[in-house]
């Protein structure tokens, strides 16, 4: 068993935020009296990572996730409780932990916005202070491995989101960092540039040995990367371990959407499965139904067979329904 | 390899710049107009009479034209969005690098000024030709004494937008105080008009606040217009402000970075 590079105990992080009461009358009033809360955005995490691992860090919006690599990233200082990655102290700042991990945001941009990404990789190549022989095997790689050698020449307000995103993660990697934090690498990207940005940090993983902690919405992102997940939830962990027993444990069913090419009853679908939603529209008709997840393939067959089905699709439940079963589990 | 970064972070500071041209453009006619306008009025004050304030024509043109150039070299700053930058938490990558971020900071605000220099010239050119100040060059001491103020004007401005940076740690609301710097650096600093023909109890007061060194003392040092106590003094004095402001800035950024909250996603 390898050493923890990850390690948190008792993690806390709590925020002043300020309440401003609705209207005009609560700005004027704001400017002589603010009201403030404590929010605990992290409250008492404990975990440890081993080197090469890819965890899973999820949970819904306002959990705690982005704050907690916040803190491993040493960008915010923790209220309580100690860290430590790769043996450092995040906070201290210190510029040979710094070249050695990286944080990417998917909602912020460390490239330059009218300059070609070319530009901040050479920026980032002169602070990360990357010899040129390394640099040039590096990027060579990683525009083959994302495809983006095309656009390495174009200001990065021209690119699209998918094409950005895929800039973002070279403008990261650059440096080889042997502890990666992606948070929501995924969002707002279509299915395919999902799927592409996935192999990719598959491929990372494998081939650099690299820990990585991942945040994301899409349950597909957590499946395909993360044998390990940490639910966290309100500034809490609820659950620490593998992710196909939260899928097993909690996720009991799987989502069959349905498209018709003639008419169906909702009694004909009973028999397969619980009846989510059933529709019509015109000569449309449309169902989801939930079938337990040994059953779906099964259940699938048959309706194919037995009703004049026109589309067929099977969709785990989102993320937030496994979570709200295993938030829901642990305070039963 | 250490300053290559630096260099490199320069080079891209001004291509960046350079995206926006009409805005450059548009600054630098701004800066240029100020100038204009003051050197203009004080032609018009000066056809009326040979001498004012103790002053003559030709060398309230002389000391406005230098005034302004200097002005316009030493509060030349890229970093004006800083508290923005803060604020919004698009700073988390300046954290994030192994990098020194004063120095980071400091080499934005260098190639800003550099970025300025370019058209200063240019401008500095047009007005000779019209206003044709008398300006003789000093000798080599004042010279190299002159080249120490001005580096240290810019450090303290340096500092200043630091400190008014810093605000985006706690709150938005930065361009109320940051605008009204600008007022008072207007009057104070000496671009308008020399301070020496304030009220003696105004200009005392004002001569000890760091304002001159944005440019009215640099113009008294380079027109031979100050004493050698005056100069030991002042020279002291513009040490005491750069230790102070780098002092306050150290506490105050410490105490920021520990209260950032890296707002956002």
């Amino acid at each position: 068993m390898s050493e923890p590079v990850i390690k948190v105990k008792n993690l806390k992080k709590h925020f002043k935020v300020y309440h401003k009461e609705p209207g005009l009358w609560g700005s004027i009033k704001s400017l002589w009296h603010r009201e403030y809360e404590t929010v605990k955005a992290v409250d008492v995490i404990s975990f440890e990572i081993n080197a090469g691992e890819v965890i899973g860090f999820i949970g819904q919006n306002g959990a705690g996730k982005t704050t907690t690599l916040k803190v491993l990233s040493g960008l915010l200082y923790p209220t309580e409780g100690e860290v430590s990655v790769l043996g450092y102290n995040p906070w201290d700042r210190q510029a040979e932990f710094q070249k050695q991990f990286a944080l990417v945001m998917g909602q912020k941009n460390q490239l330059w916005w009218d300059l070609p990404a070319m530009e901040t990789f050479l920026l980032n190549k002169a602070i990360y202070e990357i010899p040129d022989a390394e640099f040039k095997k590096t990027l060579g790689k990683l525009v083959d491995l994302l495809d983006v050698s095309k656009i390495l020449n174009v200001q990065v307000r021209k690119l699209s989101l998918g094409q950005r995103m895929k800039c973002e993660l070279i403008a990261a990697l650059l440096h080889n960092p042997k502890v990666l934090f992606l948070d929501e690498p995924t969002i707002g990207l279509d299915v395919v540039m999902q799927k592409i940005l996935r192999d990719f940090i598959k491929e990372y993983n494998k081939e650099f040995g690299a820990t990585i902690i991942l945040t994301s919405h899409y349950m597909d992102d957590v499946k395909e990367l993360c044998e390990r997940a940490i639910i966290v939830e309100t500034g809490k962990k609820i659950f620490d371990g593998k992710l196909q027993d939260i899928i097993d444990k909690y996720a009991r069913n799987k989502i069959l959407s349905l498209v018709f090419s003639k008419e169906v009853s909702e009694k004909e679908l009973k028999p397969y499965g619980e009846v989510k939603e059933f529709s019509q529209d015109g000569s449309a008709y449309t169902a989801t139904l939930l079938v337990p997840r040994k059953e779906a393939t099964k259940q699938a067959g048959k309706l194919l067979n037995k009703l004049p089905v026109q589309d067929l699709n099977i969709e785990e439940p989102p993320i937030e329904a496994i979570i709200r079963e295993v938030f829901s589990a642990k305070r039963s | 390899m250490a300053l290559q970064k630096y260099w490199v972070l320069l080079k891209l500071s001004w291509q960046n710049g350079f995206v926006y041209r009409t805005n450059v453009i548009l600054w630098r006619f701004r800066q240029f107009l100020s100038t204009l306008m003051a050197l203009t009025v004080w032609q018009v004050i000066f056809s009326q009479q040979g001498s004012a304030f103790n002053y003559s024509g030709a060398e309230m043109t002389t000391y406005i034209f230098l005034a302004a150039f200097l002005q316009s070299f030493i509060l030349a700053t890229a970093l004006n969005g800083l508290a923005n930058r803060i604020y919004s938490g698009q700073f988390s990558f300046d954290l994030l690098k192994p990098i020194n971020l004063y120095a980071y900071l400091g080499t934005e605000d260098l190639a800003d000024k550099l970025k300025n220099v370019g058209f200063l010239v240019v401008e500095t050119i047009i007005l000779w030709f019209i206003f044709r100040p008398e300006l003789s060059v000093p000798g080599w001491e004042i010279g190299a004494l002159f080249a120490f103020w001005l580096a240290g004007g810019i450090l303290l401005n340096f500092l200043v937008t630091l400190l008014f940076g810093a605000m985006g740690f706690w709150s938005p609301d930065v361009w109320g105080p940051r605008f009204l710097f600008f007022i008072f650096v207007e009057f104070t600093a000496g671009k308008l008009f020399p301070l020496d023909i304030l009220p003696e109890l105004i200009q005392r007061i004002i001569l000890w606040t760091p304002f001159p060194f944005f440019a009215f003392l640099q113009s008294q040092l380079f027109l031979e217009k100050l004493s050698s106590a005056e100069v030991w003094q002042y020279s002291g004095m513009l040490i005491f402000w750069i230790v102070l402001f780098a002092l306050v800035v150290s506490a105050v950024w410490k105490r920021g970075i520990r209260n950032y909250d890296a707002a956002g996603q």
